[in-house]
Order: structure tokens, then C-alpha cells, then sequence
């Protein structure tokens, strides 16, 4: 330990401490511009230097790099220090006139207006190099580099084209101090939700009310899964919980009943060109409307356009992809409801016009068309058309909005245009992309549009026609969250059902393979929607296994050789049956 | 070796191989094969001889008669006057600037008479590619005394001793670099020779690695001994690839013979060396810039707070010297430190930095009779670089300022023509040794003009990692500019010597840290021809274009030009009207003040006010 005097304060460091890190436990600020914590000192931007008096002998040393071996005297605010920092920030805002952090630390110090010449007004790269250092040293990709020398020194990909070794990691950009790096998406898309409620981080808790409620890392993201640079992570967790090494697993587990309560997804409106979601900062979705509402959101609950100015107006447009020929024909169920809940929580939070657009307002469960005729008092205009399209609002001060919304309201059978300032697309609820996939898994079925389906539509709404499968919630179809309320506990109920019988009774009706007459072709092993039929390799003949059949008669109908009958349904019986009819 | 009668001492550095000296040997080898003489005389390819700009040059041993500008067409003449009838040449040798009869020994002439040679002591003696020219030069005989009677820290005392400071620029005290690399912690550790001379004019490295490359690799092992490193590194320019031929041949010999690899002199020491080729950039000469670019980063200098002695290349520690350090490490060995010492000034038994001990070799160059790689003892003053070894000022012309130290290196007046060229005096004076670079400017020299010159340089040269360096020098730069062109204010100055102190204070390396030397020096020495400049917009040199207003003297047009029209043709503006036999005139409002006319005037009747 040495003890070295900063701005005449005492202080114990460990030998090799730099100045900045001295400086900073004595809470004085010295200003940097090109330093990082995370980052090996640059030194580039020379903001930071102080004077270290030792004797009689005085040296001018970068505060961010100069380690102190010896009990000395640090400046860090002498008027010839000062004097440097003040030519230092004047030669920046001649480089880069609007990068704010340089107009504002000269602005501290006094400086209004630099005497050099400024070669470009917007320019707001200062070549403090930390994008470089933390794609080079901490992401480990180098995808970016300084190129050219002297004044032309500049920070680009090789020869300036969009580089392959970029990761998009967008480390560059949030390291750079004057914002000169920006994210541009390749597709030229929006992504709202990054710009107001923070980009995708690779660490985060899956969602809100996770259980376990813990931090994980997506591969997908994480820079240091595809570089082994970063590890920022790590250095940063006082507890040292990161563990890189730990890898998604595959458990096999034995039950006796299974659930699915898969839900469902929102449907993307970007396809539908006239709403311009994705190419409007200011179209939103209905999922990002709600996560912006909560209070946990980055605007904390605010209700912001992207600028974090309060909207003056916004249209709420109903049936996006429901209801619609083109791409889901069915009523969504729950937009309606959620809609008139938005345009409440609007009339609460700001002073903001709301407009419903809508096809059929469906108010249909116990209290909801009390809500919406309140609504109505509450100041809500209600519009009777859908929203035809979405263009921005030529750019005139007196406008109410920058965006317009057109549409026809069929009431009055006129055609309307409505300024606004933001909109909020009532997406349809779809069925997840994966359905199909899950439903072979289980042997159930989806139906057209990728909902499961129920094993009857009245008599067994929670089951399928797999035994022992059940279903909860909006995987079925569109539903509201106290009918997907009610449908788990059904689910659960048949569930206990089973666990307690500890044996499943099963149909008496099974189809059944006469050996003597099977000739072994296998043609009805691939035909079985149940998989129940397997082939017998030492008798070479097939076999059904008559806890998976369900009876269906298609392997019946299929046998070339007439081998498979249906219990209780056998030519025999059936022919009887029709005679019976007949006489 | 066989013996001959007179050898045939042809220069073939780069500057004579440029003027065909290649072709001089060709036709000599032809000629004397012609005669029959091949068995009496010899041509002897050799390294540079220094005296550039007098070359293709020819030296006869034993007779020392120097012969220089030769041609092809000169060999016969020479062979049948000189060998054959045995009358040396007179019109081939060299005549000084004011004299009448030309000096034929090359001892007498006052350009090597000045000269004392310790890095250069084989230049023009040896032929750089045959490895057993060298060894009878005495060539790797300190490797074998100090591996064979030598502890490596009696070799380290002998170079403190010898008070040899870093050639390089920074004259840093070879033998203390060396102790604290010896001392420094991790392994393995590195020895590298800086060959990546950058400064505009300046060939001293190339010079010595051109004429007896086995002087560095001889002063890189012993280094290399005395530190304890088995690897080396020669980081040398691409442009230089005579110099890098050589290397490479001396090297491959060297390892034939048992002198570099393992073992060497059976005594169990390794050492071997690699050559780097560097790709142009001036800053790569600087030490931590150049590290990065041999690990095949970009070359950029880093804070020196932590030493390369230290943390080097790779992190490990290095010891990095320039050439001219290395080649004098076996002079020292051989001869002893208490020799090295007593060439010089100072007094080091105090502090190393007390003095400046041994020779150093500057270029000479700019305006004066004998340009060319000259080395001097430490010490010598300015006015005899310059008038005794230099030959003074051509056409009469009148000396302004000598600068020292390459293009961040300080303009120093007449007043100070009687300074000592050491380490200490330069830098007070506000110049520096810098690697050797030695420009002469007489009275057509514009200093404001110069400063820009080489400011110029160090901004196109600046890897523009740090502000200051970068936006500091643009900025002197851009008033400098300014002021050449007549649009410079009185507060300019004020200015230009404030942003000088901040760029020399607050710089990341040597480069931003020098680079404002020419502009503060010439603020000191030539004030007054600033102020000429901005109060009066006129260039008191005549250099500054921008500033001068040419107008065509009637009587002299037209009595001694006869109204020729060269410049009326020659103009780009079209500003110059007149018919033959008439006088010429020059309109001012069309004139952009090119200067063609007065080049092209023959009669000297365009003149500048």
C-alpha cells in the first residue's frame, strides 16, 4: 500500500492502482471520454490528464493508465492541467460538433465555441476507439476497425461494406459515448418493442413471475457463446453465479397424464402493409401496448410514443388478422374486451382522444357490456368499419397526429381519415407455429387452423382422443382467461381421476388381427393414426395393441386380406344390422 | 585470398546503384577482361561510401585515389589511362566547390576528412555480401570474446561504461536498457533492431546495413548474450530492399558459419534472428508501434507508463535499439569502453545522461555542396557539419538554419552554428538528435514555409490515435497554411505556441510530442519572418507564392530577352500579354501566382515583390 495525495486529500492505494481508479474512491471526477472499466485503458482521447509532482520534478501522465508505484502528488485540476483539458475539448467540438458529451464537458469548463475549423457540422464520431476495443478485445470478433491515419483516421468495417464477421451484438453501440454507432436492422424493420422497452438482451428472467424467477442466458444473444470473448457477465455478478458451461438437458419422465396448455400466438401484422406495423415507430401491437402498461416496463407504465412524448391521440384497431378471408376467418374472442380495457387505461393515464375501430363490438360475458357502455360515457369514440390504412400524417403544425388512419364508418357511411399519434393493432390470436408438431408427438389432432381439437365439442371439451391427453386453455382455441381458467381445472380434474384409479378402463371396442389370414404385407402398420399396430418379425405377422386402438376402422377397411376385424363391429354384426334396418 | 595488384572499391549503395553503378561494373569487369587484368585488378562491390551525391564513386586500393559521377563511357579512358599507363584520371576525380585543381587522395577530401568512422568503420572497405570480407575486418571477433571470457554482466558494465546512448532518437542509455531487460521478469525475452527508418532524407540505418550488415547482427548477439534472449527481431522497411537483401544474405551466411543458431561458438548459446518487413509507416518507428505490428496488430504506440524493457513484445520482455546502437556495440567490445568514451563530450561517471559519448551519423542534406551520410564525433559543431564536412552553402547563398533530427527535429539559427552537437545541447537549443537527419536551409528558405513543410509530414504520418496529434497538429496545420497564404492574423501566433505546448504535453508518443519542434523553433529563431508574413503579407524568402507579386522588368525583357514569350506561353492563367521585341506584362487580377514565369525566364527579368 502507498499513500498518494490527490487535490491535497490522502489516500491508501494498492501499488499499481491508476490515478482514475485513486481519484474515483476519493469521489473526484476526473472527465474521460475513451475509458471504460471493462476495457484495458485506451488513452486515446488524453481528456484525463493530471499532473504527478514528485520532488521538485512535474509530469504530465494519463490519469486512466498511469499506475502509481510511488507516494506522490496528484493534480488533477492545476491551471496547467485545466489549460490542456480546455484546448483538448476545443480541438473535439472542431471533430465533432454534435457529439453532445463534448459540447457539454466544454460547456463545464466554459468553452461556448471552438476557434478551429469545423470540417462537418453533424459529425459526432470523437475516435475515442471504445467500439473498437470491445469488438476486438471483448466481443472478439474485430468485425470493426480504426482505417486511414491522422486527421482522416475514421472507424469502419473493411472497406466499408457490411461486414460478415459482425455478430450484430450491438456491443459497439452501447460502448460508443456520443451515439454516433446506431442499430439499423438489416430488414429496414422497427422492432418497436426494442426501442422503448430495451433491445434483447442475451441475460434476462424468461418472462415476468418466471419460476425459478433467475436470470439465463440465450445462446441466440450471448457474445461470449459465439465468440468466448465478453464475460462481462461474470466480471460484474458480486456472487459469481454465471455459469457458462451450463447446457439446455433433455429429462425423460415418466406420467400416467399429460396436459396441454401450450396457449397460443399473437399474429404478425407486419405482413399486412397497409397498418405499416414495423415501419411506423408508433404502430404498436397489442402485446407491446400491454407490456408497455406495466408498471415494470421500461417507461414504467408510462404511456410514451417513441420519442417519450405523451400521445394526443391513439386508434385502437380492432380484427388485425381476425375475421378476415386472407388470414384467420374466426373471431379472435378476447380483443374486443381487451380493446375497450385499453382505450380505460388511456382516458386514465393521459389526456389522449381514443378511437375504436371496429367490425362487431362482441360484449358477450357476464358484466362486459356494462364496461363497454361506460366506456362510452367515459368519451371513447367508437367507430363502426375497420381500419383500412396507415400512412403518415403530411407534416403540418396544426396536425393532431403523425399518422392517419383510414377508414369507413359504415354507420354513416362516410368515409373517415383520423389523425393520430399512435396505434394499437388488435392482433389475432393464432395457433402456435409448433402445433402440428406437438400433436403428432401426442397423437392428437389440429384442426384447420392449427388448433387442437377436443374429443367432442360438447360431451368432451377437455379431452382428446388420446387417453390419458388433455387439453387447458387457449391451445384449444381463442379464449379469454377465465375460460381458460375453467378448462385447466377440468383438465386437472380428469387428471386426479386417473392418478386415483391408478388403472384406465378402457373401450371394449378394439380392432383385432385374425394371425391365420395376415400375410405380413405391413400395409396397415403405416395407417394407424394411433401408431397401435406393429409388426410381429417372428411369427411375420402384424399385431394390434389394444390400449392405443381407438377403433376407428381404417386398418379394417385397408387389409387386402380381410384379416382385421373390429370388435363389435364385424362384417357379421354389421351386416346384421343393416338386415335388421332392411326387414 | 588471392592478392591483386589495385582493387576496384565500386560504391553500390542505393544512391550510386540508382546512377548505374551497376552498369560501371559491368563495363569495368568487360574492360579489364579486354586488357588482360583480370588477374592484377579487381572490382569490388562495396557498401556506401556516404558521398551520395557525388557517385556512381571508385575508390583504388591501395592508392586511395577516388574517383566520382562515373559513367560507363568513362571506364575505358580509365582503364587505359590509370592501369595500363598508370597516370590517374584527373577530370574523374573530385574537385571541391571553390578549388581549381581537383583533390585526387579520398583522405584529403574534406568530406571524409572530417569524418571519424565507428558504425560505418567497414563502409566501402568490405563487400557487404561476402561474410569473409568482413571477418578479416575483425567481423564477429567481439562475439567470440565476450562468449568465451565475458560474463553477461561484465558485458553490460563495459556498454555503461562506454556511455553509448540510444541512436534512435531518444537517447536512452543502451547499457542501463539492457540491465533492467536482463532483470526484467517473464521469459522468453526478445531483442529487436528498429530498421524502420522513416524520416524524410534521412538513410542512416539503410546506409549501415547496406555496407556491413555484419556490424548489426554482430551487436544483436552480443545483446542478445548479455541480456539472455535466443530470438531476434530485425524490423526493417519494405522500401528498403537492397538493405533487406543484404540482411538476409549476411544472416544466411552468419548461420553457415556457425555465428547466429544454436550453439554458437560451441558454447552452448542460441540465438537467431528474423526479419520483419515493415509496410511504410513513419509511426512504426516508433518502439510500442512497432511491437504491435511485428504481433501483426495495427501500428500504434501505446502509454510507455509500463517499459517495453518489461512488458514488450508479446508482452514479454524486449530490448529494442536502432541500428546505429547495435553496429557500435562491437567497436566497443573490441576496442574497449574507455576508447568509446573518450570520444565526445560530458562527463558520465555521475549519470549516464551526462553526456554523449561516441560518433553519430547524420544525412546530410538540403542546401549543401556535399549532401550525403556523414559520421562525426560527438561534440563537433554545427558550423563544421555543415562548412568543413558539408562544404558549405552552393551558389553563394547565404545559411539560415540547419535542422537536426529529422521532421519533428528544430530549426537552429546562424547565432547557434557553434553549438556541440550532443544529446544535452540539441535539446536545449529545442531541437533534438533525433536518428541523424541533418537538412540545410539557406536564404531562399521561407522558415514559416518550412515549419508547414514538415508539419505536413507528421500530420500525414500520425496514426491520429490521440487528439492532440491527430486534431492538434491539423490545426497548427490549417494556420500555418493560412499564413502562407496571407490570411494569417497577429493572434495566429499566440495560438500556434499554445497548441505547440499542448500537443507537445499531452501527445500519446514522440511523434505528437516533437512534431511541433520546426514550428516552435522557427517562432523562436525567425519570429520575425512570421511577422513579415501576417502584418506586411510578405514572404521575406520569397517562397510563399501566395504572397509575392511578379511583374516583368521592361528594360531587361527587352534588351536581353527580346521579348521571347516563354512566359507569355507558359502561363496557366493566360495572364501575361506582349509581342516579340516588346516588352511583357503581367495582369495582376489574372495572375494565381504559380511562379512559372520566373522559373522559366532565362534573362531574370521577372521579378518578385
Amino acid at each position: 500500500m502507498i499513500t498518494v495525495t490527490i487535490d491535497g486529500q490522502k489516500t491508501e492505494v494498492e501499488k499499481e492502482t491508476t490515478i482514475l481508479k485513486a481519484a474515483d474512491k476519493l469521489g473526484i471526477k476526473i472527465p474521460t471520454l475513451c475509458y471504460n472499466e471493462l476495457i484495458e485503458p485506451y488513452a486515446a482521447c488524453r481528456l484525463c490528464i493530471v499532473e504527478v509532482i514528485r520532488g521538485k520534478r512535474s509530469r504530465l501522465v494519463t490519469a486512466c493508465n498511469y499506475p502509481l508505484r510511488q507516494p506522490v502528488e496528484v493534480r488533477t485540476n492545476s491551471e496547467r492541467v485545466m489549460k490542456l483539458r480546455r484546448m483538448n475539448l476545443e480541438l473535439l467540438m472542431a471533430r465533432a460538433p454534435a457529439a453532445k458529451i463534448v459540447r457539454e464537458l466544454a460547456a463545464e469548463m466554459g468553452i461556448e465555441k471552438t476557434r478551429f475549423t469545423i470540417d462537418n457540422p453533424e459529425e459526432t464520431c470523437i475516435l475515442c476507439g471504445l467500439c473498437v476495443q470491445v469488438c476486438e478485445n471483448l466481443v472478439g470478433t474485430g468485425a470493426i476497425s480504426f482505417t486511414d491515419r491522422g486527421p482522416d483516421r475514421k472507424v469502419a468495417t473493411p472497406y466499408d461494406v457490411t461486414s460478415d464477421a459482425c455478430i450484430l451484438c450491438g456491443a459497439c453501440a452501447h460502448f460508443c459515448p456520443t451515439g454516433h454507432i446506431q442499430m439499423t436492422d438489416i430488414e429496414e424493420r422497427i422492432l418497436h418493442s426494442e426501442l422503448t422497452l430495451g433491445p434483447n438482451t442475451a441475460i434476462s428472467i424468461p418472462f415476468r413471475q418466471a419460476i425459478p424467477n433467475a436470470p439465463r442466458i440465450n445462446p441466440d444473444y450471448c457474445i461470449h457463446m459465439k465468440t468466448g470473448g465478453c464475460e462481462i457477465c461474470s466480471q460484474v455478478c458480486p456472487k459469481e453465479c454465471i455459469n457458462y458451461d451450463d447446457k439446455d438437458e433433455f429429462e425423460e419422465i415418466e406420467v400416467s397424464a399429460v396436459i396441454v396448455a401450450t396457449g397460443f400466438q399473437d399474429f404478425d401484422p407486419a405482413p399486412m402493409k397497409q397498418f405499416g406495423y414495423g415501419k411506423y415507430a408508433n404502430v404498436l401491437s397489442a402485446g407491446e401496448f400491454e407490456q408497455m402498461n406495466n408498471a415494470a416496463s421500461p417507461t414504467s407504465g408510462r404511456i410514451v410514443l417513441e420519442n417519450g412524448e405523451e400521445p394526443r391521440s391513439i386508434a385502437i384497431l380492432h380484427c388485425i388478422g381476425s375475421r378476415d378471408d386472407n388470414y384467420h376467418k374466426y373471431c379472435s374472442r378476447v380483443c374486443c374486451m381487451y380493446a375497450l380495457k385499453f382505450a380505460h387505461l388511456v382516458k386514465e393515464k393521459t389526456e389522449a382522444e381514443v378511437y375504436q375501430l371496429y367490425i362487431d363490438m362482441r360484449a358477450f360475458g357476464k358484466g362486459y357490456e356494462e364496461f363497454y357502455q361506460r366506456l362510452l360515457s367515459e368519451g371513447v369514440h367508437v367507430i363502426r368499419g375497420k381500419g383500412a390504412e396507415i400512412i403518415p400524417a403530411p407534416p403540418d403544425e396544426s396536425s393532431e397526429g403523425n399518422l392517419l388512419v383510414h377508414c369507413e364508418d359504415t354507420l354513416i357511411s362516410k368515409f373517415r381519415e383520423i389523425p393520430v399519434d399512435m396505434v394499437i393493432l388488435c392482433t389475432a390470436l393464432e395457433a402456435r407455429k409448433d402445433a402440428p408438431e406437438l400433436a403428432r408427438k401426442l397423437n392428437i389432432s389440429t384442426g384447420a387452423d392449427g388448433w387442437y381439437i377436443e374429443a367432442h365439442p360438447k360431451l368432451a371439451p377437455v379431452s382428446t382422443t388420446t387417453d390419458g391427453i388433455y387439453l387447458a386453455g387457449a391451445c384449444q382455441g381463442p379464449k379469454d382467461i377465465p375460460d381458460s381458467v375453467a378448462q385447466g381445472a377440468a383438465a386437472a380434474g380428469h387428471v386426479i381421476k386417473i392418478l386415483n384409479q391408478g388403472e384406465l378402463l378402457m373401450d371394449a371396442a378394439y380392432a383385432v388381427i385374425q394371425e391365420e389370414y395376415c400375410s405380413g404385407c405391413k400395409m396397415c402398420n403405416g395407417l394407424c393414426p394411433y401408431t397401435a399396430i406393429s409388426f410381429d418379425e417372428e411369427k411375420k405377422v402384424s399385431v394390434i395393441n389394444a390400449a392405443l386402438c381407438k377403433a376407428c376402422g381404417t386398418c379394417v377397411a385397408a387389409c387386402p386380406s380381410g384379416a382385421i376385424v373390429a370388435r363389435h363391429f364385424t362384417d357379421e354384426q354389421i351386416y346384421a344390422q343393416i338386415e335388421g334396418i332392411l326387414v | 585470398m588471392k592478392p591483386y595488384r589495385a582493387n576496384l572499391m565500386l560504391c553500390a549503395g542505393t544512391g550510386c546503384v540508382s546512377n548505374h553503378s551497376f552498369l560501371v561494373r559491368e563495363a569495368l569487369e568487360k574492360e579489364i577482361k579486354k586488357r588482360g587484368l583480370e588477374n592484377e585488378i579487381q572490382v569490388v562491390i562495396t557498401g556506401c561510401d556516404g558521398f551520395c551525391a557525388e557517385g556512381p564513386l571508385l575508390i583504388v586500393q591501395p592508392e586511395n585515389i577516388f574517383y566520382c559521377r562515373l559513367t560507363e563511357k568513362d571506364v575505358p579512358l580509365l582503364v587505359e589511362e590509370h592501369f595500363i599507363k598508370g597516370r590517374p584520371v584527373k577530370k574523374l576525380m573530385y574537385t571541391p566547390p571553390d578549388a581549381k585543381a581537383p583533390v585526387p587522395k579520398m583522405n584529403d577530401i574534406g568530406f571524409f576528412k572530417g569524418q571519424m568512422l565507428v558504425a560505418l568503420r567497414n563502409r566501402g572497405l568490405i563487400d557487404p555480401e561476402n561474410i569473409d570480407e568482413a571477418i578479416a575486418r575483425d567481423a564477429y571477433k567481439a562475439i567470440a570474446k565476450v562468449l568465451t571470457s565475458m560474463s553477461p554482466e561484465e558485458v553490460i558494465q563495459e556498454i555503461k561504461d562506454s556511455g553509448l546512448r540510444g541512436r534512435g532518437g531518444g537517447g536512452f542509455p543502451t547499457g542501463i536498457k539492457w540491465e533492467s531487460c536482463r532483470n526484467a521478469e517473464g521469459e522468453p525475452k526478445y531483442v529487436i533492431c528498429n530498421a524502420d527508418e522513416g524520416d524524410p532524407g534521412a538513410f542512416m540505418d539503410r546506409n549501415i546495413i547496406e555496407s556491413d550488415p555484419h556490424s548489426v547482427l554482430e551487436g544483436m548477439v552480443i545483446g542478445a548474450y548479455a541480456i539472455g534472449v535466443s530470438e531476434g527481431y530485425v524490423y526493417i522497411r519494405h522500401e528498403y530492399p537492397l538493405a533487406r537483401d543484404r540482411l538476409h544474405i549476411a544472416i544466411d551466411q552468419a548461420r553457415d558459419y556457425g555465428l547466429l543458431g544454436k550453439n554458437i561458438f560451441d558454447t552452448g548459446f542460441n540465438f537467431d534472428i528474423e526479419i520483419v518487413r515493415g509496410a511504410g509507416a513513419f509511426v512504426c518507428g516508433e518502439s510500442t508501434a512497432l511491437m504491435a505490428s511485428i504481433e501483426g496488430r495495427v501500428g500504434e504506440p501505446r502509454a510507455k507508463y509500463v517499459h517495453t524493457v518489461e512488458h514488450g513484445l508479446w508482452n514479454l520482455p524486449t530490448c529494442l535499439n536502432n541500428v546505429e546502437t547495435w553496429a557500435n556495440v562491437p567497436g566497443i567490445i573490441n576496442r574497449g569502453a574507455e576508447w568509446f568514451a573518450s570520444i565526445g563530450t560530458g562527463d558520465i561517471s555521475e549519470s549516464p545522461w551526462g553526456g554523449s559519448k561516441g560518433t553519430k551519423v547524420f544525412s546530410l542534406t538540403g542546401k549543401v555542396y556535399n549532401t550525403g551520410l556523414v559520421e562525426v564525433p560527438m561534440g563537433i559543431t554545427l558550423r563544421d557539419i555543415v562548412f568543413e564536412v558539408g562544404g558549405g552553402i552552393p551558389d553563394g547563398k547565404e545559411f539560415k538554419s540547419v535542422q537536426t533530427g529529422g521532421p519533428s527535429g528544430g530549426f537552429l539559427p546562424a547565432d547557434l552554428l557553434d553549438l556541440q552537437v550532443d544529446f544535452e545541447q540539441l535539446t536545449e537549443a529545442g531541437s533534438m538528435m533525433g536518428s541523424g537527419g541533418m537538412v540545410v536551409m539557406d536564404e531562399d528558405n521561407c522558415m514559416v514555409d518550412m515549419a508547414r513543410y514538415f508539419l505536413a509530414f507528421t500530420q500525414g504520418e500520425s496514426c491520429g490515435k490521440c487528439t492532440p496529434c491527430r486534431d492538434g497538429v491539423k490545426a497548427m496545420l490549417e494556420i500555418l497554411i493560412r499564413i502562407t497564404e496571407g490570411k494569417g492574423v497577429e493572434e495566429d501566433l499566440d495560438l500556434l505556441e499554445e497548441l505547440s505546448h499542448f500537443v507537445i504535453d499531452s501527445s500519446l508518443c514522440a511523434l505528437g510530442g516533437s512534431a511541433p519542434n520546426p514550428v516552435l523553433t522557427s517562432l523562436k529563431y525567425f519570429r520575425e519572418e512570421y511577422e513579415a508574413h501576417i502584418r506586411d503579407k510578405k514572404c521575406p524568402a520569397r517562397a510563399c507564392r501566395q504572397l509575392n507579386v511578379y511583374t516583368i522588368d521592361p528594360e531587361i525583357c527587352v534588351s536581353k530577352g527580346h521579348g521571347c514569350g516563354v512566359c507569355r506561353r507558359e502561363c496557366p492563367d493566360n495572364a501575361i500579354t506582349g509581342e516579340k521585341n516588346k516588352t511583357h506584362f503581367i495582369n495582376q487580377d489574372a495572375c494565381e501566382k504559380c511562379g512559372v514565369c520566373f522559373d522559366v525566364c532565362k534573362f531574370d527579368a521577372i521579378q518578385i515583390t
